[in-house]
C-alpha cells in the first residue's frame, strides 16, 4: 500500500506542505475515472466541487492558515446522505431527480474539517440488501474478484476504499451494512454506539437501528473520520453529548490484559471452515499477546436476526411512506390515490417492495403483538444477555460474516440467503452496541472479517484493541491487485 | 402463514403486477416463517423496547432557524410548486 492511501499519511503531508489538496484530489479523480467503470463505486463524482474546495485548502496553506483536522484527504460518501447542492437517490430510482436542499450533518462536519467529498457510491436501494445489487442504478464488484459482489447496503464507499480510489468513505449500518461490506472487501469498518453519530440529512431506513460510521484501511483512520462527524447534533435527538471523544494521537494500542470474549453462538455450522480458521488464529494472535480468552455464551444470539427482519421492515415500511410523489421526485399523474400508488409503484424496486409489503404484514391488526410488539421485548432480552457478558469480558470477537464474498447473482433469487449474511452483524444493531471489522487473512483469496463488539459508547476499548492487532499483523495493508 | 396480499399491498400503498404477486406470494409465508421463530424465546417479564437509549424528551423553543437558502432550495427539489407556495393535488373534490 503506497503511505499516501491512508488519511493520516494525506493530513500530514498536505499540512506539512510536502503535496497540495489539488494534487491529491487530482490523484484520486484520475483513479476514479480510469478505473471505476470496472468496479462501479460511484454513482457521481464531483469533479469540479472536489477541485475547488483541494484549492481553497491550498489557499489556506499558502496564507498560512492553521489546517483544519482532515485538510485535503478525498472521502466517498454513500448515496443516502445529503450535500447540499448535489444529488443524492439512496439507490432508488424514485429520488433519482432529488437534489440536496441542505446538507447531512456529517457530510458538513467532513467539509468544516477540510476533508474533499469527491463522490456519491452505489448502495441497495434505500440500503436494503447486502450485496449493492438492488441499486436501481448499477452494480458494484468486489475490487479483490470483480465477479463477486462487494457486500452491501455499503457496497460503494466500501468498494472505493478498498479500490484505494479514496482513503476513506462514510456508509450506514443499519444490520451490517458497514462492518459486512468491510469484512468482505477486506478493509476497515465501524458501527459507532446508537446515538454516537447524527444521522440528520441521512435517507432513513430503521430509525432504531440505524447509524453512520467510516470505512477505512486503519484503526486509526476511522478514529480520526470518527473524531470530526461524533458528537450531540441538534438536529438528532437520539445523538448524544460525549463525555469524551477519543483521539487517534493519544491511543495507545493494547491487548494486553483485555478480556476477549468467544461466543459459541458465533461459531455456527455451515459456516466457511476457512473463516473460522482465520479468525481462530486472531483470537491466538490475542491470546499470545497477554489477552484472557473467555469462552461465553449469549443464547438469544441465533433470534438477533429474526428480530431484525421484524424492526427494520416495520420501521422502513413506516419511513418509506413518506415517497409518495409529494415531495420528492417525480409527481404521478392522476386524482390523490392514483398518484401514490403509481408514483411508489413504479419508483421502488423488488426488494424495497418486499419490505414495505412485509413491515405493513407485521404492524397490520392481528399481526402486531405476535411481531412487532415480540420482537421488542426480544431486542431488550438480547440487550440485557450482552449488558451480563460485559461484566466478564471488555470485547466480543467473532467473525463478520459466515463467508467470504459470494458471486454477482448467486443469492439475488433467495431473500433468506442474502439476510443470513448479516447474521453475525444484526446483534450489534439490536442492542445498539459499536462493532468493528478489520481484516484477518484469507480464506481461498478472498478477505475475511474479524468483528470485535463492546459496551455502548466503550469504542475507546475496541480501538485499542483492533488498533493493536493492527500492529501485530500485515493483513490491511494487503491491497487488491489492478 | 396464510397473507392477503391484496389487502396488505392496499395498506403499504403499492400497485403489484402479476409477476410481483407471484413472487411475493411465494418468498413472503417463509420469510414470516423464519421471522416466527422468535416465538420460541420466553418473554415473560421482559418489557417490549422500542429504544434501548436513555434518552429522554427534551423540549427546544419554537423558533424558525431554516436559511432562506434551505428554504429556496426544499421549494426547488418539490416536484411541483406556485411562487413560494408547495403544491399538492387537492384532497377533496
Amino acid at each position: 500500500m503506497s503511505e499516501l492511501l491512508t488519511v493520516k499519511a494525506i493530513r500530514d503531508a498536505v499540512a506539512e506542505g510536502t503535496v497540495t489538496a489539488e494534487e491529491i484530489v487530482k490523484n484520486s479523480l484520475a483513479r476514479i475515472d480510469a478505473e471505476d467503470a470496472e468496479i462501479g463505486a460511484f454513482l457521481e463524482v464531483f469533479h469540479t466541487r472536489a477541485l475547488e474546495k483541494a484549492r481553497e485548502i491550498d489557499a489556506m496553506k499558502v496564507r498560512g492558515d492553521v489546517l483544519p483536522r482532515l485538510a485535503g484527504v478525498p472521502v466517498a460518501i454513500k448515496d443516502n446522505m445529503l450535500l447540499m447542492g448535489e444529488k443524492a437517490s439512496a439507490g432508488s430510482k424514485i429520488l433519482q431527480d432529488y437534489t440536496s436542499a441542505y446538507s447531512a450533518t456529517v457530510v458538513a462536519r467532513l467539509e468544516e474539517a477540510g476533508a474533499i467529498i469527491v463522490g456519491r457510491t452505489n448502495m441497495d436501494e434505500f440500503a436494503m440488501g447486502s450485496s449493492t445489487e438492488t441499486s436501481a442504478f448499477q452494480k458494484t464488484r468486489n475490487p479483490w474478484d470483480t465477479s463477486r459482489v462487494p457486500g452491501g447496503s455499503s457496497g460503494g464507499s466500501c468498494a472505493a476504499v478498498a479500490a484505494g480510489f479514496v482513503a476513506a468513505a462514510l456508509g450506514s449500518d443499519t444490520g451490517g451494512s458497514i462492518r459486512q461490506p468491510a469484512a468482505l472487501c477486506g478493509i476497515v469498518g465501524l458501527k459507532p454506539t446508537y446515538g454516537r453519530v447524527s444521522r440528520y440529512g441521512i435517507v432513513a431506513l430503521a430509525s432504531s437501528l440505524d447509524q453512520v460510521g467510516p470505512f477505512a484501511h486503519t484503526v486509526e483512520d476511522a478514529m480520526l473520520v470518527m473524531e470530526v462527524i461524533e458528537g450531540r447534533d441538534e438536529h438528532d435527538a437520539t445523538s448524544v453529548e460525549l463525555d469524551s471523544k477519543p483521539v487517534a494521537e493519544l491511543l495507545e494500542p493494547s491487548m494486553k490484559g483485555l478480556r476477549v470474549g468467544v461466543p459459541k453462538e458465533y461459531f455456527i455450522d455451515g459456516m466457511d471452515p476457512e473463516v473460522r480458521a482465520r479468525v481462530e488464529e486472531a483470537i491466538e494472535v490475542f491470546r499470545a499477546n497477554g489477552a484472557e480468552i473467555i469462552d461465553i455464551s449469549l443464547p438469544l444470539s441465533p433470534y438477533a436476526l429474526p428480530t431484525y427482519y421484524i424492526i427494520q421492515p416495520a420501521e422502513a415500511s413506516s419511513n418509506l411512506a413518506r415517497f409518495d410523489g409529494m415531495r420528492y421526485g417525480t409527481r404521478a399523474p392522476g386524482a390523490l390515490e392514483d398518484s401514490y400508488l403509481t408514483a411508489r409503484s413504479e419508483g421502488f424496486g423488488l426488494e424495497v417492495k418486499r419490505r414495505i409489503m412485509l413491515g405493513s404484514f407485521i404492524l397490520s391488526a392481528g399481526y402486531y403483538d405476535a411481531f412487532y410488539k415480540k420482537s421488542l421485548a426480544v431486542r431488550n432480552a438480547l440487550r440485557k444477555e450482552f449488558d451480563e457478558a460485559f461484566k466478564q469480558v471488555d470485547v466480543i470477537i467473532s467473525p463478520t460474516t459466515p463467508g467470504t464474498a459470494w458471486k454477482l447473482g448467486e443469492k439475488f433469487d433467495d431473500p433468506i440467503a442474502m439476510y443470513l449474511a448479516d447474521v453475525f452483524t444484526t446483534p450489534a444493531n439490536i442492542a445498539g452496541l459499536p462493532g468493528i471489522s478489520i481484516p484477518c487473512g484469507f480464506a481461498n483469496d478472498l478477505p475475511v472479517g474479524l468483528q470485535l463488539q463492546a459496551k455502548p459508547f466503550d469504542e475507546m476499548t475496541m480501538y485499542k484493541a483492533a488498533a493493536a492487532y493492527q500492529t501485530l499483523t500485515d493483513w490491511h495493508t494487503k491491497v487488491p491487485q489492478a | 402463514m396464510d397473507i392477503n396480499l391484496d389487502h396488505i399491498a392496499k395498506l403499504a400503498k403499492l400497485r403489484l403486477t402479476d409477476s410481483e404477486k407471484e413472487t411475493l406470494g411465494r418468498q413472503l409465508p417463509s420469510i414470516v416463517d423464519y421471522i416466527a421463530k422468535l416465538q420460541e424465546v420466553d418473554t415473560s417479564g421482559i418489557d417490549p423496547k422500542a429504544y434501548l437509549t436513555d434518552a429522554t424528551n427534551v423540549f427546544r423553543s419554537d423558533v424558525p432557524s431554516t436559511a432562506q437558502a434551505e428554504r429556496d432550495a426544499a421549494v426547488a427539489a418539490f416536484p411541483k410548486s406556485a411562487g413560494d407556495a408547495l403544491e399538492v393535488p387537492g384532497i377533496f373534490n
